[in-house]
């Protein structure tokens, strides 16, 4: 496995903790390699290092202990001053297929990266958001459900 | 436009300026499609001058807009269409909290205040129902007769039974779904045997779940009791056509504009997604007409091309021509000078934008009232979570309302209103349901399935009444322009001032404490708040409201019965300049509680009618100079 493809698969492996849908699901949507290079490029090579060398420590220390996964998670992640508002941008890049520009706070410890602002990566981004399969809908102005769909109950996939 | 029949003909700026067509229309939005196509078929020669840019009314050009549309990071009204300097348009971000005092002039349209007013429009081809939503109602016979009725406001110069049969025409122009048996309510009736081109639009599964548990409901007001029931609403979007239609010979949905693609203007596909743009163009925009009106082959189509002055001819007070700038693309500054000249000029460049023309032409009216009385609906948004799982964000954005409070003893006192059930969550109100991601992201920590559940539990339940309440015309709220703003063409950009009337308000607060009462009943939380530090906020005793804008411009052209109290006669043609007539909601002398479109729609279909007649009985040479 190349260094790369290696990053890639911790990529996907904390995208799943972060969104709660699994690989696959993630893989479906068609958007992993551009999410993953958005990030390289916003952040750069080293910080998301960073961010991925913390999932791998995150994961190996709690194995299969989801308890200890979701402790891990914040602790390590989640409140980390610089890897935790990335992560969130993670989360909001999967769901609905936008970078957001990171906080204020953020941009004047760790700087000003040049590609940090907020953009949608590609139009198919947006179309594959998680956020509507969740709430079993269909992307506004996307992926029409068909003629009459609204009148019946909604199906909304348990979680 | 490759795809368009061969009939079309085409024009070019230089070719166009050497001939005296029959009419000159400014503006393809619905209103310019309607007359192009109406003296078309009718077989005048006819020129329109579109501002705005897509000319070549392609596929390409509607996916781009689509594209454009997803890749916006803002997705607000006019996030489909690319910044224009040359014809720049109002974009609701723009709206920004006035200082007293301080006009915002960083907008395209200065806004005055007092109150701020975050309604826009669009300048592309095909005008601003590229973006409208599509609810298509009538107004109802007591709109027409606000003074005579209920002491306020102004009667128009026609009744509800002349537009009566331009109703059903025009319902079938712009191809709208609803079920006649449905739409019969304080006092709107219906050619014998009419039914409507398309059944009713499916009334979504929130809609059913509301109606449940409120059709009944008893309101009081002014001595009289209402009667509550979830109504489906009328839309200009394709459902299913109604085989009685037109005496059994039944309607034919029309098309989307390109029909490359099988699915493309095929039926509602409950994208909620009308506003601002529709992805499968099942919704009626002003392109579907406009390109009938090509096809004619005697309409010529001239778009990046702004008009900036009416030339009037100070002797007999005719227009003899009108000057325009055309651009060659959306940034720079360069472009051309010309002039066009017809039989008869007709603006048709919506309400904002006609008063605008005309004051830069330095022509306000005999009567003073061009830009004056502008009206457009004022909307109040309350919010809340229904107690059960009701499926939010599928549908079009709105597919039933509450219309009873459309008409009544009251509103001798205070304004009427209509409520829209949104399909689209609280969107409008608070940005969802991204701002609920990044609520439950940034604030609640949320991740993983836990995110999931939570945006469940915050987005599939929300409900969003929308009040539409009704603003009666006022000479202080008007368009007028100002040397000192101009857009980047040197065209004088509208300048707005607006304030709301203690009518209307007492309406808004009525309307506020019913949506009290319904969420009371429905036992869902109501998490509606205003904030003085928004735009659009009113203080109303002790209290306040924030006002959303309805972008049902109209007024600044209003018809009446005399010169002295209008600017346009009952078929829009100018008292002052025999042969200019000024088309859309300008033209209305009252708004009531239905949304516009379909109305203007009818009266252009009037002033057709009437602009045919004239254009027959003048010998052309005479009328030409
Ligand atoms: C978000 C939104 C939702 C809406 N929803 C509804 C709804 O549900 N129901 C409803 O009835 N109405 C709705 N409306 C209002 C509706 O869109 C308008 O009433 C309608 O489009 C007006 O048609 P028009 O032809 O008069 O003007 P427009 O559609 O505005 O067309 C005017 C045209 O003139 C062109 N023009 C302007 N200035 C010049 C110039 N100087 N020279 C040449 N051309 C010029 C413009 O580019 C434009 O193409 C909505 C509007 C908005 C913004
Ligand atoms: S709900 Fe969707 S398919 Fe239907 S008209 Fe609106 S955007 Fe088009």
């Amino acid at each position: 496995m190349s260094g790369d493809r290696a990053e890639f698969e911790k990529f996907l492996g904390l995208s799943e903790v972060l969104t709660g849908f699994t690989k696959f699901r993630l893989q479906g949507t068609g958007q992993g390699a551009l999410y993953f290079s958005t990030l390289t490029d916003v952040v750069g090579q080293g910080t998301a290092g960073e961010l991925l060398q913390a999932w791998s420590g995150v994961a190996a220390a709690a194995g299969q202990d989801e308890g200890k996964l979701e402790r891990l998670m914040r602790s390590e992640i989640l409140s980390h001053e610089k890897l935790g508002p990335i992560a969130r941008n993670l989360i909001k890049l999967w769901f609905v297929g936008t970078w957001y520009q990171l906080p204020a706070a953020w941009r004047e410890v760790f700087g000003t990266p040049e590609r940090d602002r907020s953009f949608v990566p590609a139009a198919s981004s947006y179309v594959e958001g998680l956020l509507w399969p969740t709430i079993g809908a269909n992307p506004t102005g996307a992926k029409g459900p068909g003629y009459g769909t609204w009148a019946d109950p909604p199906n909304i996939p348990k979680v | 436009m490759s795809h368009l029949s061969s009939r079309i003909s085409r024009t070019d700026h230089a070719s166009a300026s050497t001939q005296i067509y029959d009419a000159v229309i400014v503006g393809s939005g619905v209103a310019g499609s309607i007359l192009a196509n109406e003296l078309g078929r009718q077989g005048f020669s006819v020129l329109v001058l579109e501002a705005g840019p897509g000319n070549d009314l392609s596929i390409a050009e509607y996916e781009a807009s689509v594209e454009r549309f997803y890749l916006s990071a803002s997705k607000d009204n006019n996030s489909p269409y690319a910044v224009n300097r040359n014809a720049p348009m109002p974009r609701g971000q723009e709206t920004v909290k006035l200082q007293p005092g301080r006009p915002n002039a960083d907008g395209y349209i200065v806004q005055n205040g007092p109150l701020e007013l975050d309604s826009t429009y669009t300048r592309v081809v095909g005008g601003t129902t590229r973006h409208w939503e599509g609810k298509a109602l009538r107004l109802i016979p007591e709109d027409f007769e606000m003074r005579t009725r209920h002491g306020q406001g102004l009667d128009w110069p026609l009744k509800y039974e002349t537009l009566k049969s331009y109703y059903a025409k025009a319902e079938a122009e712009i191809g709208v779904s609803a079920d006649v048996e449905d739409q019969g309510y304080l006092g709107i009736s219906f050619e014998p045997g009419y039914v409507y081109p398309m059944r009713k639009i499916p009334i979504s599964y929130l809609d059913q779940v509301i109606g449940k548990n409120l059709d009944g409901a008893k309101v009081e007001l002014d001595g009289e009791t209402f009667s509550l029931v979830v109504r489906s609403t009328p839309q200009a979007r394709n459902g299913v056509p109604h085989p009685g239609y037109d005496n059994g010979k039944g309607y034919v949905a029309p098309s989307a504009v390109s029909t490359h693609q099988d699915e493309m203007g095929q039926r509602c596909q409950g994208n909620n997604n009308c506003v601002p743009i529709c992805p499968v163009q099942a919704k009626y925009d002003a392109r579907r007409t406009l390109v009938k009106a090509l096809e004619t082959g005697r309409v010529h189509l001239l778009s990046q091309t702004v008009v900036s002055r009416v030339h009037i001819d100070s002797g007999n007070g005719r227009v003899t021509h009108i000057e325009y700038k055309a651009y060659k693309d959306l940034h720079g500054k360069e472009h051309s000078a010309g002039t066009v000249k017809a039989r008869v000029f007709i603006l048709a460049a919506n309400a904002v934008e006609n008063a605008r023309l005309m004051l830069a032409s330095g022509l306000p009216g005999s009567s003073g009232l061009v830009g004056r009385n502008l009206m457009d609906h004022a909307y109040l948004l309350t919010w809340a979570l229904m107690p059960e799982i009701v499926g939010t964000m599928r549908g079009s954005q709105c597919t039933s309302g509450i219309e009873e409070l459309r008409g009544g003893a009251f509103r001798r006192k205070q304004a009427a209103f209509r409520a829209g059930i949104h399909n689209d969550g609280w969107g409008w109100a608070t940005g969802a349901p991204y701002t609920d991601l990044l609520a439950l992201v940034d604030d609640q920590n949320k991740f993983g399935r836990a995110l999931q559940r939570g945006l469940v539990d915050r987005i599939s339940r929300q409900l969003l009444l929308d009040f539409m309440v009704e603003v009666l015309p006022d000479p202080a709220n008007r368009i007028t322009v100002d040397p000192d703003h101009r857009d980047q063409l040197g065209n004088m950009r509208p300048v707005l001032s607006y304030r709301l009337n203690d009518y209307t308000l007492d309406g808004v607060a009525f309307a506020r404490q019913l949506s009290r009462r319904i969420y009371q009943r429905l036992g869902a939380e109501d998490h509606t708040t205003y904030s003085p530090q928004e735009p659009g906020w009113v203080d109303y005793q002790g209290g306040g409201f924030v006002i959303r804008g309805g972008n049902h411009w109209a007024g600044t052209h209003l018809m009446g019965s005399s010169p002295k109290n209008s600017v346009v006669d009952a078929n829009q043609r100018s008292w002052d300049y025999p042969n200019l007539y000024l088309a859309g909601s300008g033209s209305m002398p009252s708004i009531g509680t239905a949304n516009t479109t379909l109305t203007l729609a009818a009266l252009c279909l009037i002033s057709a009618g009437h602009i045919a007649k004239e254009l027959r009985s003048a010998p052309t040479a005479a009328a030409a100079r």
